[in-house]
């Protein structure tokens, strides 16, 4: 009968595919004995933690650790987060190394981790102290750069290289997204005290690059006079300057970024954007990694452990 | 006529079936921390907002029409009522609030649709980014957070071993295949979608059934909310995101046509469970991100070209 085939045909098809993955799978956990730990970022679809990724795969040997790589596909999807690490800790992994989608949203989970008894490092950006606390959660250590000291340093520059008088258009992350409000107070504090530096447009593009092209074209429209920018990420940066270009006005706008993503870097040194704030995600994830080996080993790492930030120019 | 159907809506929900007993059965040869009470708990309770939503489109799908806006009311309910929980409102009156909130944009979604005749993918389009806005607007785009323990027992607590979210869910789902099944509601439901045209020939007040279809789906969101909001302790206005998609992914997976007139509830339950099922393989197995992407897509098509060849069998 020829409906009863075809159901049997797609379930072999679809069990013949998930094989393919365990197969694939295979060599990475099980096995060896040596302690699994997971690193699971925000998105992988994102230079600053594909970088992480990379920084994190070459400690793992080193180590002594297995690690496996998870994140969801929308930066934003708090829960779909939530899910992966569910299912991590349903896999008994040793350790878990976190970049947080959302610093309230990270609470629960992490509280489930500590009642499996799995430590987790936090790197990039912090779960909610607050929230912690009143939820009873605990986290291992924290690895990451200051925003906030980030922003400043973005901030003083700009007031420097301007000689203290400028009109700001600023490009914001999501709203209510720790890493990007840090980095906004800090660049708003080291302006505040140059009056001739003015804000006159702050508008969300939502840490991604083609809004970072239709937000900055409106506010072109809109303040013709800009003539500096302050982005707090690369990505929506060069989607602005993709949107400077094709207004022709290349090289009249100072452009302040921040991560350091060689687009950035190679944008820097042509001239096109005047500075990016680097990050060290690289760094991050190694760290991270060998303090969750560590860990392992009975040794207890410092509540913060800071990963150094400087300016591109 | 009557009789083919019912086999061939058998035969389907019997494919459905397999995919996810075939499924379930290889990823617990592949790892042996899927077979654990714990871990089966945990993919129930992942499912549940996903088959929540999903309920409510497979209304609106058999009804031939389309939701997109759900994602977006989802976050809208979800911050209302933080933001109702927030100001101290009696806790049954702030989740009564969040569900409202999901029914009245439903209801709108309905009266754009079936009094102001605009095709559905037009006006949950339009209702898509209203809702987001609103819900952005009124939280000025932070997350509402920090709920009583009382609330988060919606979440995190158990009946009987079951976790709540989970009971909510079963509750959910006998509900509404009682109702497709065996009311008029459903009767309708299934008549608008198969011909309007002669659903409303026939005497069916195809309109106000069309309103009540949006407003339920609507609602079904705007409970999902509650669920989602106790689980992250977080109302987020950017909650969400997509989720429509996931929600018409678990309903045509579950045999539900998108041509209207013909699905069930119990297939869309399915058609959550195998998504569920396939991301928590995928994830145990700790399966490259992208790979798993690729593959839930390809489940996804698998699914469907089922569906086209057992629907083309049967002529």
């Amino acid at each position: 009968m020829k409906t009863s085939f075809l159901p049997l045909l797609v379930t072999v098809l679809a069990a013949g595919l998930l094989a393919g993955c365990g197969r694939q799978a295979k060599d990475a956990p099980d096995g060896s004995g040596r302690p699994v730990v997971a690193l699971v970022v925000k998105t992988l679809n994102n230079p600053f933690f594909i970088e992480m990724q990379q920084g994190a795969e070459a400690a793992a040997s080193a180590a002594g650790v297995q690690l496996i790589v998870q994140a969801a596909e929308r930066e934003v999807d708090v829960e779909r987060q939530m899910q992966i690490i569910e299912n991590l800790i349903q896999r008994k992994v040793d350790a878990l190394v976190v970049a947080p989608s959302g610093s309230r949203e990270i609470v629960p989970v992490i509280v489930k981790a500590n009642r499996a008894g799995i430590p987790v490092l936090v790197v990039d950006t912090r779960a909610d102290a607050a929230a912690l606390q009143a939820a009873g959660g605990q986290t291992a250590a924290f690895i990451g750069s200051d925003n906030y000291e980030g922003g400043k340093v973005a901030g003083e520059f700009l007031v420097e290289k301007m000689g203290g008088r400028a009109r700001i258009a600023v490009l914001e992350g999501i709203p209510g997204h720790e890493t990007g409000d840090a980095r906004l107070r800090g660049f708003r504090d080291a302006i505040k005290d140059s009056p001739g530096m003015v804000i006159i447009a702050s508008q969300p593009a939502n840490w991604e690059r083609d809004q970072g092209y239709n937000v900055f074209q409106n506010i072109m429209q809109a303040h013709p006079t800009v003539d500096a920018m302050f982005a707090a990420s690369d990505l929506m940066a060069l989607g602005a300057l993709e949107a400077i270009a094709a207004a022709g006005r290349t090289g009249r706008i100072t452009i302040v970024g921040f991560d350091a993503l060689p687009e950035a870097r190679a944008a820097v040194q042509r001239g096109a954007m005047a500075a990016t704030v680097a990050q060290d995600p690289a760094s991050m994830g190694r760290i991270g990694i060998e303090w969750a080996a560590r860990i392992l080993k009975g040794e207890i790492p410092p509540d913060e452990i800071s990963v150094p930030i400087q300016l591109v120019k | 006529m009557k009789i083919p159907n019912r086999l061939a809506r058998n035969a389907r929900q019997f494919g459905t079936f397999a995919v996810f007993v075939v499924l379930c059965a290889v990823i617990s040869i592949l790892t042996p921390h899927f077979l654990s009470v714990s871990n089966l708990l945990n993919v129930a309770q992942q499912t549940v907002i996903n088959a929540i939503i999903a309920v409510g489109l497979t209304y609106v799908i058999i009804s031939a029409g389309i939701d997109l806006s759900v994602g977006s009311i989802l976050a809208f309910s979800g911050v209302v009522m933080g933001q109702a929980l927030g100001a101290g409102l009696p806790l049954p009156l702030a989740i009564a609030a969040g569900v409202a909130v999901g029914t009245g944009c439903g209801a709108v979604n309905g009266l754009l649709i079936a009094y102001g005749r605009l095709p559905p993918f037009i006006a949950t389009l339009g209702m898509m980014s209203v809702a987001r806005g609103a819900a952005l607007l009124v939280t000025d785009g932070r997350p509402v957070s920090g709920f009583s323990e009382s609330f988060r027992w919606l979440a995190t607590g158990e009946v009987m071993g079951v976790p709540v979210p989970v009971l909510i869910m079963i509750l959910v789902y006998v509900a509404a295949h009682f109702v497709l099944r065996r009311t008029k509601f459903g009767r309708y439901t299934f008549a608008i979608g198969g011909n309007e045209e002669a659903a409303l020939l026939s005497g069916v007040p195809v309109r106000l059934y069309k309103l009540g279809i949006y407003a339920v789906c609507g609602g079904l969101a705007g409970l999902a909310s509650v669920i989602l909001t106790a689980r992250l302790n977080s109302a987020q206005p950017i909650a969400g995101l997509s989720y429509e998609l996931d929600a018409i992914a678990a309903t045509v997976i579950g045999g539900t046509s998108l041509m209207g007139g013909r699905g069930s509830v119990v297939g869309t339950l399915l058609g959550a469970l195998i998504m569920g099922v396939l991301r928590n393989g995928l994830n145990l197995l700790g399966v490259s991100s992208f790979i798993q992407q690729v593959v839930i897509g390809a489940v996804i098509i698998a699914a469907v070209l089922l569906d086209t060849f057992l629907k083309n069998s049967k002529r």
